[in-house]
């Protein structure tokens, strides 16, 4: 059973559509890549899981059950999280409190304070500094532990390598590899090749609000992939 | 003097307690309310009714209690749409409501000003700096010193308090972790409206209640919560505290500019500061 999947999805932003019959889907543990040039609507299927944007036609589903109502906190409180695009951290909390934050929905599961910060010591070296204090590589780290603290089974990620620096993206794609390798899902939204090739094991490539490509990364070479993306 | 800083204190302390309703509302709706000070004159009103009759902390009770579930009505009914509208539109309904809660509460105990009797428990006076002091406003001081340190703490300690925090800062971020902010800010509004109810009371024996009771002191509370910086507890408890001594302080020194103070202060502020004291937002 797929974990999340969007069905012929129409998605409006005020009177704009983004998503045209947009399908996907990603079962458990599973790592995949949605990629495209920008505007094609990427974001919009973040937005569109959290409510934010319209639903004219079609329906997401999580572990196979239509989601007539989509509320921002229903990813979250379906174990689904999100790292959005520009992270969202809260800049007047502690990290700590950053942190504590994201285990509002109360799931068990291997993560906690202590292993979020096991795994990102920075964080325990900075936990009582403010969200806006740190960098932009600790802020990564934060959103993506924030993320963690909600025990989820799915992990998206919008943009995580945006404006960090190549060694950072290279931990990055470890530890997502990683974190797949133990059973989480991932939904990689990317524009870096690199980036993607190291985690995805499959793609789907947007244009104009719907797949105009997708398959297994092993079976495409750099080149083709490339090419996908500057559709 | 000390008597002079005390009153401003007591005003301040009353300032506080409507502003912080106030600050409450506008970080989770972005709710500028024209109506709270309408709220807090209803809130009077309604503990008038018990306390004419000699019970006055049943009717601070019923008044806070009744509030709250105005608080949560209006949350539920008009405060979650505004959300999506211009603050014009904000300001409009908000302005509307204040203009028909003074339409229900004229009808309902008339336009006749109304003496608001001290409880027994707390009348006569002490001494201080060899002055008298009314004991009446001591316990306001207290309840103000109270609900800042409850405040304080909840939003500090508690689970709910760190949501309240983080959602006033970003709402949409908030939810996203799986909160459901629309729930939290129910309590949140009921709690603010609440606050307006028990200013409402407690200020009533310092003021003749009538309709428009609630529009002065509602400026200076929005001088408040502007100079305190917008969605800030802790910039407001300050500024509330400042405009309470300049306005007792500026009643004596300075009569002919006392009302003009709150305003230029303001001013001031906002251009050394534009976001207040301690807020993130202009």
């Amino acid at each position: 059973m797929s974990l999340l999947s969007f069905h012929d999805v129409h998605a409006l932003y005020g009177q704009a559509r983004i998503l045209n019959g947009l399908s996907f889907d990603i079962g458990a543990g599973e790592r995949v890549a949605l990629v495209g040039r920008n505007g094609v609507g990427k974001t919009t299927v973040v937005n569109t899981l959290c409510g934010v944007t319209r639903i004219e036609r079609g329906h997401v589903a999580i572990r196979g059950k239509a989601m007539r109502d989509l509320q921002r906190y229903t990813a979250a409180q379906n174990g689904i999280s999100v790292v959005l695009q520009g992270r969202g951290i809260i800049t007047n909390l502690t990290v700590e409190e950053n942190l504590l934050l994201g285990a509002a929905t109360g799931r068990r599961g291997p993560w906690s304070l202590a292993s979020v910060k096991e795994l990102f010591p920075i964080l325990e070296e900075r936990k009582a500094s403010l969200g806006l204090a740190l960098s932009g590589g600790q802020q990564q780290m934060l959103a993506i532990g924030r993320a963690l603290m909600a025990n989820p089974d799915l992990l998206i990620l919008d943009e995580p390598s945006e404006g960090l620096a190549p060694v950072i993206v290279d931990e990055l794609a470890e530890l997502l590899v990683r974190l797949g390798n133990d059973g989480m899902g991932i939904l990689l939204i990317e524009q870096s090749v690199g980036l993607i090739r190291r985690v995805a094991e499959r793609f789907y490539v947007l244009s104009k609000g719907a797949v105009a490509a997708s398959g297994p990364l092993a079976d495409i070479g750099a080149e083709e992939f490339q090419q996908h993306i500057a559709i | 003097m000390a008597i002079q800083l005390l009153n401003g204190v007591v005003y301040g302390g009353l300032l506080y307690l409507l502003a912080v309703g106030l600050v409450l509302i506008f970080g989770l709706r972005e709710v500028v309310n024209f109506a709270h000070g309408a709220l807090f004159m209803l809130g009077s009103y309604v503990g008038y009714t018990l306390a004419a009759s000699g019970q006055w902390w049943l009717g601070l009770l019923v008044s806070v209690v009744f509030m709250a579930a105005v608080g949560c009505v209006l949350d539920a009914l008009v405060f979650r749409s505004l959300r999506k509208h211009d603050h014009i539109v904000t300001v409009l309904i908000t302005f509307g409501l204040l203009l028909i809660l003074e339409t229900v509460v004229t009808v309902t105990w008339g336009k006749a000003y109304l003496s608001y009797p001290v409880p027994k428990l707390l009348a006569g006076t002490v001494e201080i700096a060899g002055s008298p002091f009314p004991i009446y406003r001591l316990f306001i001081i207290a309840v103000s010193l109270l609900v800042a340190a409850g405040l304080a703490a909840w939003l500090r300690f508690t689970r709910m308090g760190l949501y309240v925090r983080a959602a006033s800062t970003n709402a949409h971020v908030t939810s996203i972790q799986g909160i459901d902010v629309d729930r939290l800010s129910l309590v949140v509004v009921g709690l603010g409206t609440a606050l307006a109810g028990l200013s409402g009371v407690v200020a009533g024996p310092l003021l003749t209640l009538s309709p428009t009771m609630g529009n002065y002191i509602l400026i200076d509370s929005f001088i408040v919560v502007v100079i305190g910086g917008l969605g800030s507890f802790g910039g407001a408890f300050i500024a509330a505290l400042l405009i309470g001594q300049i306005h007792n302080l500026g009643a004596i020194y300075l009569p002919w500019a006392a009302t003009m103070l709150p305003f230029l202060l303001m001013i001031g502020i906002l251009i050394w500061r534009p976001t207040g004291f301690a807020g993130s937002r202009t």
